[in-house]
């Protein structure tokens, strides 16, 4: 980084360092720079392998379609199918689940992280249906609330919580001494205390866990109606494979992998954008 | 302009007590006065107990025998006539710099726009006007510490406590720094303890040099410093004071070499 020396005076002496720092960045897509296209040599590779592998018939067009076939059938299943309806039931079930999970999750974590009683007090249970995956608790949560939307939003909530609530409780936890102690000096109230100096100093750490847990939610909810319900893309993914329609499958993919991509974009610049104030803060 | 704090330190004893070994005598009966508007340089070896007397009169901590009084009043607990600038700048790192000046006036009962301009006032005190917005990590360390004594100075305590402020700055940036925290003592009139190791700088700033020793930490000496502001390094009187305090802390230059660092 470069010392300029200030113009204003009296701090003259001083080396200051008050231009503004470019974060190391990588990767294709970053904001606020021109998209790197390194990023985009391994995708072209993948796709003209499996062009050639598709044209010269290396694997079996009923394992493995062609490119061409799989935007054909994505153009299908957009048009004639209802492709949107089941990506917006997706969609609608993550967003609802990461809500609800990472509110109370981050609410809890904050009690449980400034009260060592509220800790004890859910310590032991959490830590036990922690233990259980999500996914282990479907079964049962579909036959109390039926195969729709809650059962899944309810098992996906409770994913997302867990990261979070243990990252909010680990970075309240670790908050400076030093900063507590700057805060009495300044007869900083408990509530003031809290709210300007352990929630900023924790962001951090729950940033962190909000992005992961994102990601894990998406992941999630294909797994979770694969399992059960009628709609969404996993529905449509399990059902392709037992319909053998693998061009359908593909596109499924390819659609929960970009959309994975752009949820984890997302989470970055708005983690990019909460942690400002972090020196050479790069996620 | 802030009312200079009196400061009583009377017979001020501290031990620590660590689990499994023996008491330790951090301070032993340490007393001195500090006049409204005085200031006062603390210097001494380190571990025998600057820090932890500056920590008593800023009321981190209550657990000592004597009596610390402010304009005649025992103190208690950390008050905003009381102010510290920590030897870690400490500024909030998620705060801008007016903002991080502003939590020091949360709780001075100002009015929004008394604040404002008690926080753009200082800011220009301290030279740095032009970067109120900046974050902690943009400012380098001597705009840091600059920034740290605004924000001691803010609410206008009577007396402003400074803990090795310039401990961790370059030898040019720390002379620059001590000039312009003399023009600062005198421009707010605000009583002040400076906790350093630097003799010159001691020297350099205060009407009064207490010397402390270690072991247990206590008063060795107590100089008073006349010279006019603002003062000449090169001066003999100022040289003959420096040498005379570090004889004082057992470190005078012109004594032989201990035959044990031959
Ligand atoms: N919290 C503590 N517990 C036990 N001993 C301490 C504590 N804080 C300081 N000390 C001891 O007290 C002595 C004085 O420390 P300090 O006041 O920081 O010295 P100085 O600031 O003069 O370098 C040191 O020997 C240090 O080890
Ligand atoms: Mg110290």
């Amino acid at each position: 980084m470069a010392n300029t020396s200030d113009t204003i005076e009296g701090a003259a002496v001083e080396a200051g360092t008050v231009d503004r720092p470019t974060p190391r960045r990588f990767g294709f897509g970053r904001v606020g720079r021109a998209p790197n296209l390194i990023g985009f040599i391994l995708p072209f590779l993948i796709l003209s392998l499996w062009q050639i592998a598709a044209a010269r018939a290396w694997v079996d067009p009923v394992f493995l379609p062609a490119p061409l076939t799989v935007v054909t059938a994505f153009w299908k299943m957009a048009t004639k199918q209802h492709l949107a309806r089941d990506f917006v039931a997706s969609i609608t079930i993550v967003g609802q689940a990461f809500i609800y999970g990472s509110v109370v999750a981050v609410a809890l974590g904050i009690a449980a992280g400034l009260s060592r009683k509220v800790e004890q007090f859910f310590g032991p249970t959490f830590d036990t249906i922690r233990h259980i995956p999500g996914i282990a608790w479907l079964p049962l949560i579909v036959l109390w609330l039926g195969i729709g939307a809650p059962a899944k939003v309810l098992v996906i909530a409770k994913s997302v919580f867990f990261p979070v609530f243990l990252n909010t409780l680990q970075g309240i936890r670790s908050v400076e001494k030093n900063y507590i102690e700057l805060a009495k000096v300044l007869t900083l109230t408990r509530w003031q205390l809290v709210r300007k100096v352990i929630l900023p100093a924790a962001m951090p750490s729950i940033m962190v866990s909000l992005r992961y847990a994102a990601g894990l939610a998406w992941a999630l909810v294909v797994v979770a109606e694969g399992l059960s319900g009628l709609e969404g893309l996993g529905f449509l993914i399990f059902r392709a494979q037992g319909l053998l329609l693998t061009d359908q499958l593909l596109v499924c993919m390819v659609i929960i992998g970009l959309v994975g991509f752009a949820i984890d974009r997302s989470m970055y610049v708005a983690q990019k954008r909460v942690l400002k104030w972090k020196q050479g803060y790069d996620g | 302009m802030a009312t200079p704090g009196h400061l009583e330190i009377r017979n001020v004893s501290k031990t620590y007590a660590l689990p499994g070994r023996p008491l330790v005598n951090v301070l032993s009966h340490v007393g001195f006065d500090v006049d409204p508007g005085a200031f006062v340089t603390i210097v001494g070896p380190s571990g025998c107990g600057k820090s932890t007397l500056l920590r008593l009169i800023i009321g981190l901590d209550d657990d000592y025998r004597g009596d610390i009084l402010l304009n005649g009043r025992r103190i208690v607990g950390t008050a905003l006539s009381r102010g510290i600038v920590f030897q870690d700048h400490r500024l909030l790192p998620w705060l801008t710099l007016q903002q991080n000046i502003g939590l020091s006036l949360e709780n001075s009962g100002w009015s929004a726009k008394e604040k404002a301009s008690a926080i753009r006032d200082h800011i220009g005190l301290v030279g740095l006007s032009g970067f109120e917005k900046a974050y902690p990590h943009e400012l380098s360390g001597g705009m840091a510490q600059r920034a740290a004594i605004a924000r001691g100075l803010a609410n206008r305590p009577e007396i402003l406590l400074l803990d090795e402020p310039l401990g961790a700055l370059d030898a040019l940036t720390r002379v620059h720094l001590q000039a312009e925290i003399q023009r600062i003592w005198e421009a707010e009139g605000v009583t002040m303890i400076l906790v350093t190791h630097d003799v010159e700088e001691a020297v350099f700033l205060s009407n009064r040099v207490v010397v402390m020793s270690a072991n247990p930490g206590r008063i060795v000496e107590d100089v008073a410093v006349d010279l006019p502001f603002p003062r000449d390094r090169a001066h003999v009187d100022f040289i003959a004071l420096k040498r005379r305090i570090l004889a004082a802390m057992g470190e005078d230059e012109r004594r032989p070499a201990s035959p044990r660092a031959a």
